[in-house]
């Protein structure tokens, strides 16, 4: 189970997204050349974060990119999701493990005056 | 024996009866030694055997085999059968890895005679048989060419010559699930899938070496091949993305039918959709589709590896002996007949991490093993043992045909990495005569054979309570690992 904080809930979902990249590979080799973008909507916190993570594995398994940075907005019910990165190369990229998929198992997302925590489970 | 504030009765030595509390609809049975169970309670897999059976048309029992941990909503070693009128079909009772399994390759060589060249051989098949996260296979598949592996399964593979005819009879279901629609299957799926075919993937998925350590029953084993001392090949692989993918898309479809349909379970992984709505129907279909691709991966794999050990070997077809045993699947739900409180009718059996293992006398046995009973095959850990099992009379009673699929872990991954800190798994296994190629150490720590129950114990239970008998006992030599 991953445990993920963050100031507000875009910072919570950038660093979300982040965590399940960093997961996948060694984000320090990755060059923050080239940009992807995704959409997701859920009419709760946990649903928009559970669909969000579903749209940034996608752009590891389907559109073969790995990234360094990324960036939340929240617009009601609409997130938007921006990664910098660049296409998987694997003479520099190491690629740690294979994520079968990111589960809606136990899903959370708290928020507390101090900020935002988030929990979620991938399948490996 | 309890599970917190649940009494667990003891049937026999090997059976345990969870009583139907409320909004179960049927009682729980685990397949476990007293010793087994012991540890089964101190997991949530009990508390999952009995969610399952909240599940609308289970029949008779929510089953948990010996092997059963925790799994995403249903347990893993979890078997389920759901009247095909009235009941739903799960994703999660099928797992994401959809009609991932294990293949038995049979040699006339001996393990004594490969022994001086395994080391070398070893290296081969990590080089030629693609493995490891992001791997790719060595044949290129057009989207059109993808379609007919959905729909034709290991028959593709022989339509192209990486098949014989016997392969074909000695895979489960005759290597070709009915009712595929590729249709059913999403673009971002078929993508995942498309440079994957021939691929063993990472985790627990190996390719294995074997030496054949006993024979148990010496009648079976002739039919199936095996002697004393042979060299044999364990091919352990699923759906790869695709049926990651397909399970994904449709947790989220049935999720959406549930709540439409009001449909309240106390797990959302348990999300389900009934047999005969179009969602379901649709799942079914897709379901097939992402078995034929494991069934035709795991038969490219065996190509891939049967042609390494000619090349390496510089032997012969006839003088290597090289063919399948069987193939056998151990994440799937199939239409079956099965007699329940005295009555045949047609089920739905969800199998996650439990295999098929059908009586001496079934049709759907190939017609060389017909008299013995199915071939089960039984994947330990990389250290000890494996088994080859065949279907007993009594799983058609107990367990609507169904018995483990493996050792069943014991510890998390993120436990197993932990504990082997600072040490070489690589020179550990090679102190236990156990040559291992892999492409991650990581990957390696967290397949130690210390994270995996003992598989005699688990194939023991199953044997004892009837549900299949052993009929060998395979011994690692050499494993690669993804």
């Amino acid at each position: 189970m991953l445990e993920v904080r963050g100031a507000d809930l875009p910072g919570l979902f950038s660093s979300c997204v982040l965590a399940l990249f960093s997961l996948l590979t060694d984000r320090r080799t990755v060059r923050g050349a080239e940009f992807r973008t995704a959409e997701a909507a859920g009419g709760t916190a946990e649903e928009q974060l559970f669909f969000l993570l579903r749209e940034a594995l996608q752009i590891f398994t389907v559109h073969r990119f790995v990234a360094r940075t990324a960036r939340v907005t929240i617009h009601k019910e609409r997130v938007t999701l921006t990664v910098a990165g660049e296409p998987l190369d694997f003479s520099r990229h190491d690629v740690r493990r294979e994520i079968k998929a990111v589960t809606a198992h136990a899903i959370a997302v708290e928020r507390s005056p101090g900020g935002c925590l988030a929990r979620f489970v991938v399948d490996v | 024996m309890r599970f917190r504030d649940v009494e667990i009765r003891k049937l026999s030595e090997t059976m345990w009866e969870i009583p139907q509390e409320s909004g179960m609809r049927v009682p729980g049975l685990i397949f476990a030694s007293e010793a087994m169970m012991g540890d089964i309670v101190r997991d949530e897999a009990v508390r999952q055997v009995m969610n399952v059976a909240h599940l609308p048309g289970i029949l008779k029992y929510s089953i948990g085999m010996p092997d059963i941990h925790w799994g995403y909503g249903f347990p893993i070693g979890g078997v389920a059968a759901m009247d095909a009128e009235e009941g739903v079909v799960s994703p999660g009772g099928v797992g994401y890895d959809i009609n991932c399994g294990v293949r038995l390759l049979r040699s006339d060589l001996t393990v004594d005679a490969l022994r001086p060249k395994l080391k070398e051989l070893v290296a081969a098949l990590h080089r030629e048989v693609p493995s490891g996260v992001g791997s790719t296979g060595f044949v290129r598949l057009a989207a059109a060419d993808e379609e007919k592996v959905l729909v034709d399964g290991a028959r593709w593979a022989a339509s192209r010559g990486y098949a014989s005819a016997e392969d074909i009879e000695r895979t489960e279901s005759g290597g070709r699930l009915p009712g595929a629609d590729p249709d059913a299957v999403s673009a971002v799926a078929k993508k995942r899938g498309r440079n994957q075919l021939g691929t063993l993937g990472s985790g627990n998925h190996f390719l294995e070496i074997d030496e054949v350590a006993e024979v148990f029953d010496e009648e079976a084993a002739r039919a199936f091949g095996i002697f004393p001392g042979q060299a044999a090949v364990l091919v352990h692989s699923g759906s790869r993305g695709l049926g990651y993918q397909v399970c994904d898309d449709y947790l989220v479809t049935m999720a959406d039918y549930m709540r439409r349909n009001a449909i309240d379970l106390p797990d959302r992984q348990l999300a389900c959709a009934h047999i005969r709505s179009p969602e379901g129907q649709r799942y079914l279909s897709a379901l097939a589709a992402a078995g034929n691709y494991a069934f035709a991966n795991r038969q490219m794999l065996a190509h891939q590896t049967q042609e390494t050990f000619l090349r390496f070997l510089g032997m012969g077809p006839r003088d290597l002996g090289m063919r399948l045993v069987y193939d056998c699947g151990h994440n799937n739900a199939k239409f079956e007949v099965h007699e329940i409180h005295g009555a045949k009718r047609k089920v739905l059996v969800h199998r996650k991490g439990a295999t098929r293992c059908f009586p001496a006398g079934n049709r759907e046995i190939p017609e060389a093993y017909r008299h013995v009973g199915q071939p089960v095959l039984i994947p330990g850990d990389m250290g000890t043992s494996s088994f080859v099992l065949a279907g007993s009379p009594a799983a058609m009673s107990l367990s609507f045909g169904s018995t483990c699929h493996g050792a069943g872990r014991r510890m998390s991954r993120t436990q197993a990495k932990a504990s082997v800190r600072g040490k070489s798994i690589v020179q550990e296994m090679e102190k236990r005569g156990v040559l291992v190629a892999s492409a991650s150490q990581k990957t390696l720590a967290e397949e130690i054979p210390e994270a995996y129950k003992d598989v005699s114990e688990v194939v023991g239970v199953v044997h004892d309570a009837g549900i299949a008998r052993r009929v060998a006992r395979l011994r690692p030599v050499a494993v690669v690992k993804g």
